[in-house]
């Protein structure tokens, strides 16, 4: 789908090979204990001058073998060369002195700084004395920004620039250390539809100048269009090297997960029935007055998937909040099932509301607790079957044999409801969460990210259930940053963007590139 | 489970042979000490009188242990058994019923008192949002002077040379046989119905998951300050009960410092019971077995009692230490026989 939003520019090159190999590792091991097998003796070579992609589900191993490479944990064993000698880097000082350079996920500068004051920190060229060379440094940042073609301001200040700018200050930080490796851990997951052509270009430039760029993903399309070769993990192991002229989106897919997996949209046509849920002008003034919600109305229907979409930051947490009843609105209304619930207890709304929040370990459940006790909160008071003594008295007998019925049903992978819900993997956590939400027979459902950090195979499964629900006439609103996932799912799509909904869109009649315009301008663009 | 009961173990006798180190290195012998402690504490005619003095331990242990295995941070046992111990005095003093009422009548005034005290905290935190780490040690100074105050103006026995009260009516003594105070039939039913409260009841389910995560049960639809508020209370009431029992099965008549460091003790016991309601009776005995043969101990070797109070906290610091470093040293045992699986 992203292939559509790209520039002839950056249609892949086929390139020549072998180069010399810059980085080889060889049979890394890394187990994290008790019995966490993250590497099985992965063995892998680098180019020099090439991307380099290495793609895998959550938990397949490509951020710890990239932060072994980088010096920021220790491999168990194995060997590395670099440049054809044997390296260990203790810390990742070590490895940015000898050329490889890492940005992270979470962007970390300091706000109150300029770019340039950012670039240079802890790297800067001094004057007699030792007092900071103030021009010299700026000039040697601009040298650096024109060099390489960046569209920066040295002297903006850090917290006035957008994030896909912070992400350049963070590659160009590791440029002015004469980084010759880049590792970029995920560098899409922070930015809009948009602004990731432009990355991609950049990230081009400077292989076509000699550098290497190591790429971690698991979006294929943007693996298929910027690399050069892919490595595909699998459970700490390594399923293989390919050209990325050579491969298809399936056939990694496949790779991936180890069987085919669909993409096309899954829905049934299907009439959608009553009003089930509604917010009506609902606005939230946060402690410090800034408004975060205005004015919003958002409609979902019995047998219906509203999506939400917006970048992070843009209200969603605010709605959710204020939903549930964490947060109070500061006016408007919250409808569900007929019934007025904007001010009502918690566990008033729990009757009509089910709910999924993205944050499994804080809002999901109680990771200390066993799995049965995680599996029968909400249920314990709202059905009378988990109870006796005019519900004083809980029947555990009920909550392990309703465990088993989510275990069953939702295919989890458990020993049994006594284990603590900590020892679950994400996949197996999400569904108890999930089992647990969808039983409580609500009519109307909240998801905040239901997918978020759970691999290919998960995520299926999800979607699946999402999609029962749908059929069983429930009302479904769903919040998600995964574009692909709303499209795959919903029937419409709601835009937010600084705390307004700036569109209602039909899912069938609008594009993931009008979509993406909305999330990061506000407004339609102008065809 | 097993690792559970392996990590205290183990705890505990890392404490004893530090506590050895400590008595080779002071010249005494530590075996013939060790003897000695055990003797005067566990031997057939003085159990009962260790079982008696456990009961202050473990009513103050289970108080801290529910409210910290809940998230309230209740450190008021000293102060609530004070208030406990003074209002059960109070009753003694002036009502007079018999036995198989006037017991549980002050039973319920002690409770009552210790409540009351930790209910002024609730308050606090429900109209101020005061946090009860700090109004509830706030609160034992208050206690501490205003029962000193008590007992040296208005319910002063006329003519005492030390601060103290009259004896409480003789129906409000706890019966006695031999060593064995009937108290300690108090504490145990105190604990089974604590026990059953926390582990079986809806309220207590809901207390453990909020202590655990508060957001969590808050979205599952519990409510947070009802349960705070009920948990400040039960647990102000238990160590209420404690300071009731310590008047009634003792002195009968509340005396300076008559709280002495049960409470300081119970909430160290509920620290090393990682909140757990059945260790916290275990470790509430063992600790009153070292109090007690520390007695005996310093009678017959010389060796002075306080090196006990060392080894209650060697105790304490080794096994709480210990409940985290034992687990990463099982997983790091884990880890090392999966490398060699995977080298072979």
């Amino acid at each position: 789908m992203l292939a559509s939003t790209a520039s002839p520019e950056y249609i892949a090159q086929e390139r020549i090979y072998p180069v010399a190999d810059i980085i080889e590792m060889d049979r890394i091991v890394k187990i994290f204990p008790p019995s966490l097998v993250a590497l099985d003796a992965v063995s892998v070579k680098f180019s020099k001058g090439e991307i380099h992609a290495i793609v895998g589900e959550n938990g397949a191993g490509k951020s710890t073998l990239m932060k072994i490479l980088y010096g920021m944990q220790p491999a168990d064993s194995g060997e590395m060369l670099y440049n054809g000698k044997k390296v260990k880097f203790a810390d990742p000082g070590e490895a940015i002195l000898a050329g490889i350079g890492m940005v992270h996920q979470e962007i970390m500068l300091i706000p109150q700084y300029t770019v340039w004051e950012n670039v240079v920190l802890g790297y800067e060229p001094v004057k007699f004395g030792g007092r900071l060379d103030v021009k010299k440094a700026r000039e040697l940042v601009k040298q650096k920004i024109d060099e390489f073609g960046f569209n920066l301001n040295p002297d903006a200040k850090v917290e006035d620039i957008s994030v896909a700018a912070r992400q350049k200050v963070e590659i160009l930080k590791l440029l002015f250390r004469n980084v010759s490796v880049l590792i970029m851990d995920e560098p899409t997951s922070v930015l809009t539809p948009q602004e990731i052509p432009q990355l991609f270009g950049e990230l081009k430039r400077l292989r076509d100048n000699g550098h290497t760029i190591l790429f971690i993903s698991h979006h294929l399309e943007e693996v298929l269009e910027l690399s050069d070769r892919i490595t595909v993990l699998r459970k700490g192991k390594k399923v293989g090297t390919i050209k990325t002229a050579e491969a298809t989106k399936a056939g990694l897919a496949q790779m991936m997960v180890g069987r085919e997996v669909i993409f096309d949209s899954i829905r049934k046509n299907q009439t959608a029935g009553e009003v089930l849920f509604e917010t009506s002008a609902l606005n939230y003034t946060d402690p410090d007055k800034r408004p975060r919600l205005i004015d919003v109305n958002i409609q979902v229907r019995a047998g219906e998937i509203v999506g939400v979409a917006g970048v992070e930051g843009n209200g969603q947490l605010e709605l959710v909040n204020l939903i549930m009843g964490l947060i109070e609105p500061t006016g408007g209304s919250i409808k569900a099932v007929g019934e007025d619930i904007t001010r009502k207890p918690i566990l008033e709304k729990r009757k009509r509301v089910a709910f999924v929040p993205q944050d499994r370990a804080n809002m999901g459940a109680s990771i200390a607790a066993n799995i049965a006790e995680n599996v029968i909160m909400t249920h314990h008071r709202l059905d009378k079957r988990f109870t006796r003594w005019a519900g004083r008295i809980l029947d555990f007998k009920q909550a392990y044999s309703f465990t088993d019925e989510i275990r069953k049903k939702f295919d989890v992978q458990m020993s049994s409801g006594e284990a603590v819900f900590k020892s679950l993997s994400g996949g197996n956590q999400q569904k108890v969460i999930l089992g647990r939400e969808l039983l409580l027979e609500a009519p109307f459902i909240l998801l905040d990210q239901p997918t978020r950090g759970l691999d290919v195979g998960s995520i299926e499964y999800v979607h699946q259930r999402i999609i029962e629900m749908r059929a069983q006439k429930r009302g479904i609103l769903m919040i998600s940053a995964d574009l692909e996932e709303l499209f795959r799912l919903t029937d419409r799509i709601v835009v937010m963007h600084k705390g307004r909904v700036v569109a209602d869109l039909v899912t069938e009649k609008t594009n993931v590139t009008e979509v993406g315009y909305l999330m990061l301008e506000g407004a339609a663009y102008e065809a | 489970m097993k690792r559970k009961i392996l990590v205290n173990v183990v705890g505990v006798l890392l404490a004893f042979l530090l506590g050895a180190v400590v008595m080779l290195v002071q010249g005494y012998n530590p075996l013939e000490t060790y003897y000695r402690l055990f003797e005067y504490s566990l031997a057939p005619g003085k159990i009962a009188y260790t079982l008696s003095k456990s009961v202050p331990l473990v009513l103050t242990g289970m108080s801290a242990s529910v409210a910290f295995a809940s998230g309230p941070i209740n450190l008021g046992q000293p102060g609530q058994l004070l208030m406990g111990a003074l209002l059960a005095t109070i009753g003694g003093l002036y009502i007079d019923l018999p036995p198989l009422l006037m017991i549980p009548f002050l039973l319920i005034l002690a409770m009552l008192g210790g409540a009351l005290w930790s209910g002024v905290a609730a308050l606090l935190k429900y109209w101020f949002n005061m946090s009860e780490f700090i109004t509830t040690l706030m609160l034992n100074m208050i206690a501490d002077f205003f029962t000193y105050w008590a007992i040296n103006y208005p319910f002063f026995e006329k003519n005492a040379n030390h601060p103290q009260t009259p004896f409480i009516a003789k129906s409000g003594w706890m019966p006695e046989w031999g060593n064995f105070n009937s108290s300690v039939i108090v504490m145990v039913l105190a604990f089974a119905v604590i026990w059953f409260i926390v582990n079986r009841s809806t309220a207590g389910y809901e207390w453990r998951l909020s202590g655990q995560n508060s957001l969590f049960s808050r979205l599952g639809g519990v409510n947070i300050s009802k349960n705070y508020l009920v948990v400040m209370l039960l647990t102000g009431a238990l160590a209420g009960l404690a300071g009731g029992l310590v008047v009634m099965a003792g002195p009968h008549r509340f005396i300076k410092d008559i709280g002495g460091n049960y409470a300081w003790d119970g909430v160290m016991i509920a620290m090393v019971a990682n909140s757990g309601i059945i260790l916290t009776l275990v470790f509430g005995f063992f600790f009153s077995v070292l109090q007690t043969g520390s007695l005996g101990m310093e009678l017959i070797t010389a060796v002075p009692k306080e090196l006990i109070q060392v080894l209650q906290a060697v105790i304490v610091l080794i096994v709480v230490a210990g409940r985290g470093y034992f687990e990463t040293f099982f997983a790091k045992l884990e880890a090392r026989r999966k490398m060699r699986e995977r080298i072979a």
